[in-house]
């Protein structure tokens, strides 16, 4: 049972919100599609549940073309970044109602629907009112709606986003967990999400979109090691992976006259020129036997410190897995751990990873 | 200072007050005078000022044989003209505002807010304008003098205003609500019925009370289009305002007749402190 | 990706308004170019010759459309000072909130030809309370026979009979106010009177010009009052632009021209009723 999405475009106005997109999904797996806001995975949802119209494009599902079915008609469930659920009736009947609308006996319906309020946790809210539900209890309830119709695409926007921290924490293990064990060979899940972080944990193939476009396409494992090119880069990183210019000159790295290195094992055969270099902050250290760096701004998160660190025109964001306090204008020691070290081309493109055999 | 505030604010509620109730405490008055009592001059306190006689309030109640003023059937044809009509342009303007909520429509350059725009400028027409018109049409179709003449001609005058409110109201319903119906596996029919409308009951009403109000108080379709076998309320009670003026019979119907709309004032009320007419307005 | 059910929504209630109304303003049309009246019944045709002399031949209508603005926008200012000012009183908690609130709103539930039957009494120069009131001071004001006082009249009576629709929209819109901004002036120690400037005012400013353009589009009709209070006098006093062309229509029986009237009239009053609309928008919200 496939999915398959042929060269779909939509261009609404003077933006495209897709952009030749063509992908293929298999049942029996998650796919997560890991963007910037406004990058076209909404829109792709949407497309795909049947209410956003397209351009140009074919939607295939199970050999059959998809725009002929109306969204009544397909078999697809959707759970919204807002919490939506039907503000007239309470839980049960909430979670209830694709069930009554596909004209299931009541004691079937009666079965499903508590089946599926105990998988999310809300085992005696059935005769809660929506309104008095709390953010992430709602989202429980819009997530028992969309199983319990056994869909065979399940589709989710985000729908963490709109919790408070520690909650969207609490959950996400939960979602997944819920979700995964609810994935068959007979269905097929879509996350959408802006937070790698997320599309790392969710562990399932990863899409990479940006101003509706396909960036790159692969397993977790493989987007994060091998970003195509600096804008995967950026998507896939939080923060951004640090992308500094220099060049290439007699076996050196150089960076600008004061920070300079030989050039690491895995960047083999390189030509002299310019490139664009790439370092996660997590891959850099504090080293007295280091380059001298001026901070900019300390910002403590949680339980590491982000130093923001510039040398004449460089940039560089440090990560520090402790908190620590440091004087804004003071001088730090800083090196790079360079078996850890990217190589973008001039446009932009991945050549050396430190994760490939080149 | 804030004392001084407060009793400007009390000042002005209570000397707004007094002009609202003035008018209905003069008609209470004037509704027990008889002919002497008005042609003496102004007078107010019955019992102090002058004799109080019911001869006001007999009037209504007999026949016209016997010299009354018969006000009970023009009461009840204004309620069923009123509430049909407003019945009708509830419905046909909640479906026809749904449509320009939710779906973009495109013909030529005419687009859904031309089309709202369509819709609400017809509360601009005066009632002159078409009542020539709307008499020969009337007359051609043989509904002249006819409650569901009048009915279809109101339907003209509250369409606009259910259309108004409505479409206001669901702009700020979510679509997304729209969408999971959908999805969960209604068609758009469905979708509306099942669960958009539920949703909206407040909106409802609220358009439902203002095509009341603005249906009972038309005079001059009613006086325009109708004569002798149906009279609604207002213009029996305009006719009564000839020179030689039963003051007594005069006040004493205007009375009776605005009364059931204050029983409407309370229900406006009760929706205002939900918050729910809010932002019926752009 | 089937859309044919948005007309299905959309399409009676249109058709239902366009059917009832396509006779009337096609016909009306028509009848602008004819010169019916009582002694030539009948639907000639004589072209363009009723609006060449509404525009070049007769005062008296563009007169009362100079009575009508004044009256309207004389009116509508006042509702909206006034219904704002009550709106705000009573938007708080005050004692009979409740009360207040709905005796404020009962002049917009009356009937207004009724209520004006009874001003008419009450306006009564020899026979009506005002009078006996002022008749303390030795002076009896002509109410409803002078021509300053009668348009007075009749904008106590409107304003009377319509403030309580702008006091309903803005207690509306005033009770429907985010808390936050409040309670941030409040922090910053803003008193009442910059609370409302600042805050108040500019929040409710999309709203206050829905209720205005609402109120003038209704203000503009106004014949009610003018028929039962004045019959547009004394003279031509308070006669609006939709008494005159009642008295051409259906009082002088010009039927053809009372028709070039009324399609003038409706192009003038689109036309400006949306410049006013602009131009209220560009005000108040690019100010703020």
């Amino acid at each position: 049972m496939k999915l398959v999405t042929d060269n779909l475009t939509f261009k609404p106005e003077k933006e495209y919100f897709l952009n030749k997109v063509s992908l293929e999904f298999e049942a029996g797996k998650l796919y997560t599609l890991l963007g910037r806001t406004l990058s076209g995975k909404t829109s792709l949802l949407k497309t795909i549940a049947g209410l956003q119209p397209i351009d140009t494009g074919n939607i295939i599902f199970e050999g059959k073309d998809f725009s002929t079915i109306p969204v009544w008609k397909r078999n697809v469930a959707m759970v919204y970044q807002q919490f939506i659920n039907y503000p007239h009736l309470n839980v049960f009947d909430n979670i209830a109602f694709p069930l009554k609308q596909r004209k299931m006996k009541t004691s079937d319906i009666e079965n499903e629907v508590t089946v599926a309020i105990h998988k999310v946790g809300l085992l005696g809210f059935e005769k809660r009112k929506i309104q008095e539900l709390s953010g992430g209890q709602q989202q429980r309830v819009a997530l028992a709606r969309s199983l319990v119709k056994k869909a065979k695409i399940l589709l989710l926007d985000e729908p963490l986003v709109n919790l408070d921290y520690k909650l969207r924490e609490d959950l996400r293990n939960e979602f997944k967990n819920i979700i995964t064990s609810d994935l068959s060979a007979n269905s097929i899940l879509l996350y959408a999400s802006t937070d790698p972080l997320e599309a790392m944990q969710l562990n399932g193939d990863i899409i990479v979109l940006d101003e509706g476009k396909i960036l790159q396409n692969g397993t977790a494992k493989d987007v994060f090691e091998n970003p195509t090119n600096i804008k995967v880069s950026e998507i896939t990183n939080d923060p951004a992976m640090n992308i500094l210019k220099g060049s290439i000159d007699s076996n050196k790295i150089i960076l600008n006259e004061n920070v300079q290195f030989k050039i690491p094992k895995h960047v083999k055969n390189i030509q002299a020129g310019t490139y664009h270099f790439g370092i996660r902050a997590s891959d850099m250290i504090l080293d007295d036997k280091g380059f001298d760096f001026n901070i900019d701004i300390a910002e403590i998160s949680g339980s590491e410190t982000f130093l923001h660190l510039h040398q004449n025109v460089l940039n560089i964001v440090l990560l520090i897995e402790e908190v620590r306090n440091f004087n804004e204008n003071d001088k730090v020691k800083i090196n790079f751990n360079l078996e850890k070290l990217y190589v973008f081309d001039g446009k932009g493109d991945l050549l050396f990873s430190p994760f490939k055999m080149n | 200072m804030r004392t001084f505030y407060l009793t400007l604010k009390y000042l002005i509620i209570t000397l707004w007050s007094l002009f609202v109730i003035a008018p209905f405490l003069w008609a209470l008055s004037t509704s027990f005078k008889d002919f002497n009592s008005v042609t003496g001059g102004a007078t107010y306190i019955p019992w102090l000022q002058f004799e109080p006689s019911l001869e006001g309030w007999k009037v209504l109640v007999r026949s016209p044989a016997k010299g009354g003023v018969d006000i009970i059937e023009p009461y009840f044809n204004s309620i069923f003209v009123t509430c049909t009509a407003s019945l009708i342009s509830v419905i046909l303007g909640t479906l026809a505002a749904y449509a320009l909520s939710r779906f973009k429509f495109k013909a030529g350059f005419i687009k859904n807010n031309d089309i709202t725009f369509f819709f609400i400028s017809q509360r601009i027409m005066p009632p002159i304008v078409l009542s020539i018109p709307f008499f020969l049409m009337l007359g051609f179709l043989g509904l002249l003098d006819n409650l569901f003449g009048l009915i279809l001609v109101y339907i003209v005058l509250l369409m606009p205003i259910a259309v108004w409110i409505m479409v206001d109201f669901f702009n700020k319903v979510p679509q997304e609500i729209d969408e999971t119906a959908l999805i969960d596996g209604c068609n758009p029919y469905q979708a509306f019925f099942k669960v958009v409308v539920p949703n909206s009951i407040p909106g409802l009403i609220v358009a439902g009370l203002f095509c009341i109000i603005f249906g009972w108080i038309d005079f001059f379709f009613a006086f325009i289009l109708t004569f002798t076998e149906v009279q609604l309320l207002p213009v029996k009670i305009v006719a009564l305002n000839s020179s030689v003026t039963p003051w007594w019979s005069l006040s004493a119907s205007a009375l009776v007749s605005v009364a059931p709309l204050i029983v409407v004032a309370f229900i406006v009320e009760r929706y205002l402190s939900k918050g729910n007419l809010s932002g019926a307005l752009k | 990706m089937n859309f044919n059910h948005k007309f299905v929504f959309l399409l009676p209630g249109l058709l239902v308004l366009i059917g009832i109304l396509i006779f009337p303003i096609v016909f009306t049309v028509r009848l602008s170019l004819s010169s019916w009246d009582s002694f030539y019944p009948g639907l000639d045709f004589i072209g363009l010759d009723n609006y060449i002399r509404l525009f070049t031949d007769d005062k008296r209508f563009w007169e009362s459309f100079f009575r009508l603005s004044f009256l309207s926008v004389t009116t509508v200012f006042l509702q909206y000072i006034i219904g704002f000012s009550l709106a705000l009183m009573v938007w708080k908690d005050i004692i009979f909130k409740r009360f207040f609130r709905v005796l404020f709103l009962i002049p917009m539930m009356t009937t207004p030809v009724i209520m004006t039957v009874i001003w008419r009494t009450f306006f009564h120069e020899s026979l009506g309370p005002v009078n006996d009131f002022f008749s303390l001071f030795g002076i009896t004001p002509l109410w409803l026979s002078d021509n300053i006082l009668a348009k007075v009249t009749v904008i106590i009576v409107e304003v009377w009979q319509w403030t309580p629709f702008m006091f309903l929209l803005l207690l509306a819109g005033l009770l429907s106010l985010p808390k936050e901004p409040f309670l941030a002036a409040s922090i910053d120690g803003a008193g009442p009177i910059r609370k409302f400037i600042y805050v108040t005012f500019p929040l409710m400013a999309p709203i206050s010009i829905g209720a205005i353009i609402i109120r003038l589009i209704e203000a503009s009709k106004i014949m009610d009052t003018v028929y039962v209070l004045t019959s547009g006098g004394p003279g031509t006093a308070t006669e609006t632009s939709s008494y005159y062309i009642f008295i051409k229509g259906l009082r002088e029986f010009q039927i053809g021209y009372s028709a070039a009237l009324s399609f003038t009239y409706l192009i003038i009053m689109i036309i400006s009723l949306t410049i006013i609309s602009k131009l209220l928008v560009k005000l108040l919200i690019k100010k703020i």
